[in-house]
């Protein structure tokens, strides 16, 4: 008898000092671990509150307490229900945890979701909206909701028009065909710092959208694979259009203006606004009276390719009487110039 | 002059005479001889006489010598500035080159110019330091558009004020005529080129107008056309569209930025050379204010045009004899 109470005791030691470690942490599986687990709400509708381990063991958070991020729960049972956990109480720059060392929750802080928050839109998404809870994956595993190719679904829970608009955009399709080079709603707007367009510092604020479109449009290794020029930045920065954009007029048109927003599509897609057919009408938004003329010509031109076709030879016959000019006038000088120093060398000898 | 002491002094004592015989009558006993009174009256007036004639003549004389004295100061006076003009290489003569009018054009057509070519070469130097710098001094494109309209049409004014004076003046039909080019100015190039590089030691006579005047001259005629042209194209761009295909504006503003830096170049680079930077009229040849050349500067730069005009003065000369 005396021996079986030792063994107890023993094995009882790391039983009990494992509980006392994990304070408050065993117990929430008794309940959250049942797959009926359930609450009804006010509306009605019911809430599964069953929490599948399994899929916090697949994600990256594995290894995890539940107390580490619901940090307000103190007994088993919780008498209140849990806050919305804060993921910037690990996710900062200089967390000791193990989260990435970028300070995503500051950046949110400054975006449009998180201004809509505080003004009580209780729409506004939070990090859980887009990344999940419990199964937060991480964004180059394919079927996390951050993945590239999942980002547009992600967003579109919300922006349902604007998601259904990309969807039959040209960059829409091809990520549709599983295509990365191309853009998604992150890769324009930001992931976590997403500004108005009326703010300045947006990538999509007037004077800075051709800068975000440059970064695939003016890199050759991107656009080229598909046909598709890289010099069309630069064309524009180099039109009207650009420069008095560049130098203060915000009502001149940028990239978007022409080849629109979430709608872009190829220009010899009938229903794309810059389809030959439809030039008109897109320069007619600003420029009264815009008839079929407005297409008769490049419109990204750049003068000094001989694919400008009359207006490169313009462009050459004038540098070349330039050139040709200039150089003819300087040697008169030059000339002119060496016969008087040598008069003044003859008279000053005589 | 003793002629005419002479006359004053006879009527002087001729009532002198008078007076003393008067005097003389009443003083000198009668018994005196009648020559011997006439002697003392006599000896009285000659006296008299010589004070006054002594008075008179002297004055001349004072008057005389000064004024001979102030002659021969001023004769030399003039005689030391002819002979500094003569050191310098001038007789005085001056010809008339540009009316107040023609002037008056070219300060017009110089002042619109800086202001274009200010507020419009930045738009083609966008990409360069000195681009960014003056779109920031001009407060942006919308203002630099502004002052380059103003400037085009200060420019289109002179241009057809021009047109007008060359069809209107006299003046301006006559340098019209003056201006066109023919073979002489093909030969007198020619010429030059060969003075240049020491073939020969004869500078070609210009008439009027020279090769590089007339250079000067058409090359302003030809980039005002496409200046004005292609500027009005780009200023009203809708109304050109509704009538021409976009291409032909991608035409007028390639037309409108290349003209523009090679008439900025010739004007900084050869016309103020020829106007400023040429030793011979450095620092600055004045013509454009003053209007006029000295008789030198004629027979050395438009000796044909000096011969003509001595021609046309001696022919007046003798019509008018």
């Amino acid at each position: 008898m005396k021996f079986a109470r030792i063994a107890f005791a023993t094995a009882a030691i790391p039983i009990i000092l494992y509980s006392a470690a994990s304070a408050q942490v065993s117990g929430c599986d008794i309940c959250h671990a049942k797959s009926d687990f359930k609450r009804v709400l006010k509306s009605g509708r019911i809430q599964s509150l069953y929490v599948d381990q399994a899929m916090i063991d697949a994600s990256v958070h594995t290894g995890k307490q539940c107390i580490d991020c619901h940090v307000d729960i103190a007994e088993i049972p919780h008498t209140t229900k849990p806050q919305p956990v804060n993921c910037g109480q690990c996710h900062y720059e200089g967390n000791t945890v193990g989260a990435p060392q970028r300070n995503i929750k500051q950046e949110y802080d400054e975006s449009v979701h998180a201004q809509a928050l505080l003004g009580g839109n209780t729409e506004a998404p939070t990090c859980q909206e887009c990344h999940g809870s419990h199964q937060i994956l991480s964004h180059e595993d394919p079927a996390s909701r951050t993945a590239k190719m999942n980002i547009p679904r992600t967003c579109g829970k919300c922006h349902l028009e604007v998601f259904a608009q990309y969807q039959t955009s040209i960059h829409g399709v091809v990520l549709g065909k599983g295509n990365e080079d191309t853009p998604t709603c992150a890769d324009c707007h930001s992931e976590h710092g997403v500004r108005s367009h009326e703010d300045p510092q947006s990538p999509i604020y007037a004077t800075n959208v051709a800068q975000t479109c440059s970064h695939c449009h003016a890199a050759e290794g991107i656009v080229g694979k598909y046909g598709i020029s890289s010099g069309q930045v630069d064309t524009y920065d180099d039109s009207f259009h650009g420069v008095a954009m560049r130098f203060g007029m915000r009502t001149v048109a940028n990239c978007a203006s022409c080849h629109g927003i979430h709608d872009i599509r190829a220009d010899d897609d009938p229903a794309s606004s810059v389809h030959v057919d439809n030039i008109p009408e897109t320069c007619g938004k600003c420029h009264p009276g815009a008839n079929a003329n407005y297409a008769i010509g490049k419109i990204h031109i750049e003068a000094q390719n001989p694919d400008a076709g009359i207006v490169y030879f313009v462009a050459s016959f004038f540098k070349w009487l330039t050139i040709s000019t200039v150089c003819a006038l300087i040697l008169h000088i030059v000339l002119d110039l060496s016969r008087q120093i040598r008069n003044r060398r003859r008279d000053a000898n005589h | 002059m003793t002629e005419e002491t002479g006359k004053t002094g006879t009527a002087d004592a001729q009532a002198i005479h008078q007076q003393l015989e008067k005097l003389l009558l009443d003083w000198i006993d009668i018994s005196l001889s009648e020559t011997r009174r006439k002697d003392l009256v006599e000896e009285v007036l000659r006296e008299h006489r010589e004070a006054i004639s002594i008075d008179l003549e002297a004055l001349t004389r004072r008057i005389r010598a000064e004024i001979e004295t102030e002659a021969r100061h001023r004769e030399k006076q003039l005689q030391e500035e002819q002979e500094k003009k003569e050191e310098k290489g001038e007789t005085g003569k001056e010809f008339v080159r540009f009316s107040l009018n023609m002037r008056i054009q070219h300060i017009l057509l110089l002042s619109s110019c800086i202001v274009l070519i200010l507020t419009g070469l930045p738009i083609k130097f966008h990409d360069t330091a000195w681009g960014v710098f003056m779109f920031d001094l001009m407060g942006g494109i919308q203002n630099s558009a502004l002052l380059h309209r103003i400037g085009a049409v200060g420019l289109i004014a002179v241009g057809l004020y021009h047109a007008l004076y060359t069809v209107a003046f006299a003046e301006g039909r006559k340098n019209f005529f003056k201006l066109i080019p023919g073979p002489k100015d093909a030969k007198d190039l020619l010429q030059m080129l060969k003075y240049f590089v020491g073939s020969t030691d004869e500078k070609p006579k210009f008439d009027r107008f020279s090769y590089v005047e007339k250079f000067d001259y058409w090359a302003v005629y030809w980039g005002i056309i496409i200046m004005v042209g292609s500027g009005l194209f780009l200023w009203f761009t809708e109304m050109v569209l509704r009538v021409f295909p976009k291409y032909v504006l991608d035409i007028a503003k390639e037309a409108h930025s290349d003209e523009a830096l090679l008439a900025t170049l010739a004007i900084i680079i050869w016309h103020f050379y020829n106007v400023h930077f040429n030793p011979h009229k450095f620092p600055m040849n004045k013509v454009w204010l003053t209007g006029k050349l000295s008789e030198e500067e004629m027979i050395e730069e438009h000796p044909l045009e000096y011969e003509e005009i001595l021609r046309e003065d001696e022919r007046q000369r003798r019509e008018s004899r």
